[in-house]
């Protein structure tokens, strides 16, 4: 662990306060967006995915984990079941792995993949006032978490999810992407009277640690499984065979899971390695998977993956080695920051 | 439970099991019915068998005759499937068909699944 001469405690951001007061604005266009055609598409995805995917109806969605034979994560997916096809949002770096993994397991079914990424843009409203932005905006009300609307903004056509991606009210616009910078306008001037705010990606990040969410390629890789990696609630255990659903059963049936997603908190003023290695009585116990540094605090925090011994609110673990400096366990999620 | 000696680039029905699928074909009132054999994705081990009784082949379709019946594999399917025995395991505590697939690395806790 090195000292950071940037470590300093800072103020909270616009944006950072604005997702926790009233609304964030964020550009998600990197997230993956996949097209899903055919008539087995949902059937499909509920072969191959944890959540109960099935009875999904029209302008309804769904969190789910994509998982291999081996019950380890693949990605975690948003599938929104439309009137005549499924839209699937992707982690940022699993875009082009997700429709090859589809196209592997499809035989005969009627079901195709297009990527829409490119032709599309996506803006995110996160924080306690974006309904009521969106109601001023385009006149929606009250759309509940999982669902989806058609909507004009800016005379340009959308489509909103709620997504709830932060466990915070979390909507994203999905426009054609030519349209994206007249959608921006209107989402900014129609936000002025909400005290909207842009986000960034460092702010963004800690939101997403102090609610313990996992990640993509951080908590959420092929050495998880969505049961240590804190997803249970996105895992139906009565709907039948899925990839993986043996291993994950088992794993949850007899109490079998290791390892269980945590959150962690160090002095500001130390810095760790990326994936630095945690320690319990000389014994490596997890790993620090991600960090932040919150305002004013005088700490970092971070999630890590912890053996479930060791995963108890106020141990102190050593860092990257047996005596390395101190990271307390705390449960999640950690609540807002003081700023 | 019959067996059938295997042949590694195709598929084989036993006599047993070729006897059991025009039962059910006679059950269902398809006496000229023939059988898919497939997979698809799902299951715990990742892909899972699939058997239906078919009136015709789809476009593209491998046919395949053992024991008087055609077996109709699309080509996909029949990348996971070649060589494997497709028997049939009577009585109280038989397993109905089986699947005996030489490409099966692993194959779940009831074996209606495997992986490759």
């Amino acid at each position: 662990m090195a000292t950071s001469q940037q470590a300093a405690p800072r103020e909270a951001s616009d944006g950072y306060r604005a997702a926790r007061e009233t609304v964030a604005l964020l550009d998600r266009s990197a997230v993956g967006r996949l097209r899903i055609n055919g008539r087995d598409a949902l059937d499909l995805l509920d072969r191959l995915s944890t959540n109960h995917l099935r009875d999904l109806t029209p302008g309804h969605g769904l969190h789910t984990v994509l998982t291999t034979n081996k019950g380890r994560v693949v990605d975690l997916l948003f599938v929104l079941a439309g009137e005549a096809h499924l839209l699937v949002l992707t982690g940022r770096l699993t875009r082009r792995k997700v429709p090859d993994w589809i196209d592997f397991y499809t035989f005969t079914e009627d079901v195709s993949v297009e990527d829409v990424t490119d032709e599309t843009a996506m803006l995110s409203l996160v924080g306690p006032s974006a309904g009521a932005l969106l109601a001023r905006l385009c006149g929606l009300n009250g759309i509940r978490a999982c669902e989806s609307a058609s909507v004009t903004v800016g005379g340009v056509e959308a489509v909103i999810m709620r997504t709830d991606f932060l466990n915070l009210p979390s909507y994203d616009l999905v426009v054609p992407s030519d349209a994206a910078e007249d959608v921006l306008g209107a989402v900014i001037g129609a936000g002025a009277g909400h005290g909207i705010a842009r986000i960034g990606e460092e702010a963004l990040d800690l939101l997403r640690i102090e609610q313990g969410v996992p990640a993509q390629g951080r908590e959420l890789t092929e050495d998880a499984n969505p049961l240590e990696a804190g997803l249970i609630d996105l895992i139906s255990f009565n709907k039948g065979c899925y990839v993986g659903q043996e291993v994950v059963a088992r794993l949850n049936t007899y109490d079998k899971v290791q390892r269980t997603l945590v959150g962690l908190s160090w002095d500001a003023s130390l810095e760790p390695e990326r994936a630095a290695d945690l320690f319990a009585d000389g014994r490596k116990v997890g790993l620090l998977t991600s960090a932040a540094c919150p305002a004013r605090t005088g700490r970092r925090i971070g999630l890590g993956l912890v053996r479930k011994a060791q995963a108890r609110a106020g141990l102190a673990l050593a860092v990257g080695s047996p005596d390395g400096p101190a990271a307390v366990v705390h449960d999640l999620p950690f609540g807002a920051s003081p700023s | 439970m019959t067996t059938a000696e295997r042949q590694p680039l195709t598929i084989s029905i036993s006599q047993g099991a070729a006897e059991h699928v025009r039962d059910f074909a006679e059950q269902a009132g398809q006496s000229d019915a023939n059988l898919r054999v497939g997979v698809k994705g799902g299951g715990c081990s990742g892909l899972t068998y699939v058997l239906d009784i078919v009136d015709q082949p789809n476009e593209g379709d491998k046919v395949i005759e053992g024991h008087g019946l055609k077996l109709y594999v699309d080509r996909k399917s029949y990348v996971f499937l070649a060589g494997t025995i497709l028997e049939y395991s009577g009585g109280l505590n038989g397993k109905g068909f089986v699947f005996n697939n030489p490409n099966a690395k692993t194959t779940c806790g009831c074996g209606t699944s495997f992986s490759v």
